[in-house]
């Protein structure tokens, strides 16, 4: 075939993609709700969520992790164009790492020596490194939805972006069913949960996000 | 040169408006830099070789001409897109090749009159693709047929016909990547 047969028919091809925002947006709202849902049915919220939310301490995981995903989300939209990799701004991400270990370090020196350990570890270390993963299957599917319409030319990277985003998204939910308020365990737990998602989605973006 | 680059915003932007005339001019435009840009880095595919690949981009850039801000240069969007697909065309045909993105400042246009080339790759995908959908894309590519004619000849509403094109253009580029890889 001649290129000016087929620049023939691409022309030809006039039906517009919507762009990829746009599909991301309108399946992220139904998968945040499927994911508050999952939470709900299978964990329940924590009785005491409104005192939580009125305690610094205790609302910073949701600060924190509701920031990973706004910045992450913003990145994956960035990658999904061919250009991204050069353009988009990751800065906001160091940000976000930074105030998360700012704060373990306060808890860490602000936590008497000996109540330190119990803090870190915990009654429920098992179920939020088994539940974060589990609640971010949604989110995580979804993004890569979205972002297959789009051309990353940084497929593991963009994979990896969208893990952050998706376990963001599950950590924001998994914490109105939490209790335990130590930074010392939700950024230990939280981290190590969203830092597994994160790696898994960047081998699964290396496979499905080349085009 | 500057020029160029400004025409093509506009014509890409129109194109993603609607008009097919505009996208057809600005896909024209683009493939004699893509012809150069492969040639220089690939003579030794030989001519319908190096065509391949400048289809190959050239479904690319279709497929996802949508990724393109209108807001943004449409330069980097074109560079990344040819560089990534021009790299993967390589790596499938089990070749490695190093390709600087300053490489595409310095490129220069094959000229245009060098197109008589036939490529094979696509017409044996086409080949490939479920009989109406073939139908339909020889119909307009080799014969120029417009799409109410196209419609005519196969008995489908016009807007079927689009409809089957764009999903056409879609299976061709995967395919391209069960294909060759």
């Amino acid at each position: 075939m001649k290129t000016d047969d087929l620049i023939r028919v691409l022309a030809a091809d006039t039906l517009p993609e919507p762009p990829v925002s746009g599909r991301l947006w309108s399946v992220l709202l139904p998968a945040v709700v499927v994911t508050l849902l999952a939470n709900w049915l299978a964990l329940g919220l924590r009785p005491d969520l409104v005192q939580a939310l009125g305690n610094p301490v205790s609302l910073m995981r949701f600060v924190l992790t509701c920031a990973l995903a706004a910045v992450s989300i913003r990145i994956a939209l960035g990658l999904a164009r061919p250009e991204g990799r050069g353009v988009v701004r990751f800065w906001p991400l160091a940000v976000v790492a930074g105030a998360a270990l700012a704060m373990l370090i306060w808890a860490y020196v602000a936590t008497p020596a000996e109540a330190r350990q119990m803090a870190t570890v915990g009654k429920t270390m098992w179920v939020c490194l088994v539940f974060i993963p589990i609640l971010s299957v949604v989110p995580v599917a979804t993004l890569f939805w979205a972002l297959r319409r789009g051309a990353t030319t940084a497929p593991a990277l963009a994979g990896a972006v969208i893990g952050l985003a998706g376990s963001g998204i599950a950590a924001t939910i998994y914490a109105t069913h939490c209790t335990e308020d130590s930074p010392l365990f939700y950024i230990t737990w939280y981290s190590l949960a969203i830092m597994g998602v994160t790696m898994v989605s960047a081998a699964i973006g290396a496979r499905v996000l080349r085009w | 040169m500057k020029r160029q680059m400004d025409d093509w915003a506009q014509l890409l932007a129109a194109a993603n408006a609607g008009d097919a005339r505009a996208y057809s001019r600005f896909l024209r435009s683009v493939a004699p830099m893509l012809r150069g840009l492969v040639r220089a880095r690939a003579g030794s595919l030989g001519d319908a070789g190096c065509e391949d690949v400048v289809q190959e981009v050239l479904l690319a850039i279709h497929l996802n001409r949508h990724t393109w801000e209108p807001t943004a240069p449409v330069r980097p969007w074109l560079y990344a897109i040819a560089r990534y697909k021009v790299v993967d065309a390589f790596r499938a045909r089990g070749r490695r090749i190093d390709l600087p993105i300053e490489d595409f400042a310095e490129v220069l246009p094959a000229s245009p009159d060098l197109d008589p080339t036939e490529a094979a790759d696509m017409a044996k995908m086409i080949g490939m693709l479920d009989g109406r959908s073939e139908k339909i894309v020889r119909k307009i590519g080799l014969e120029g047929a417009s799409m109410a004619e196209t419609g005519a000849a196969l008995q489908m509403s016009e807007g079927a016909v689009r409809v089957a094109l764009h999903r056409a253009l879609k299976t061709l580029a995967v395919l391209r990547q069960r294909h060759i890889e």
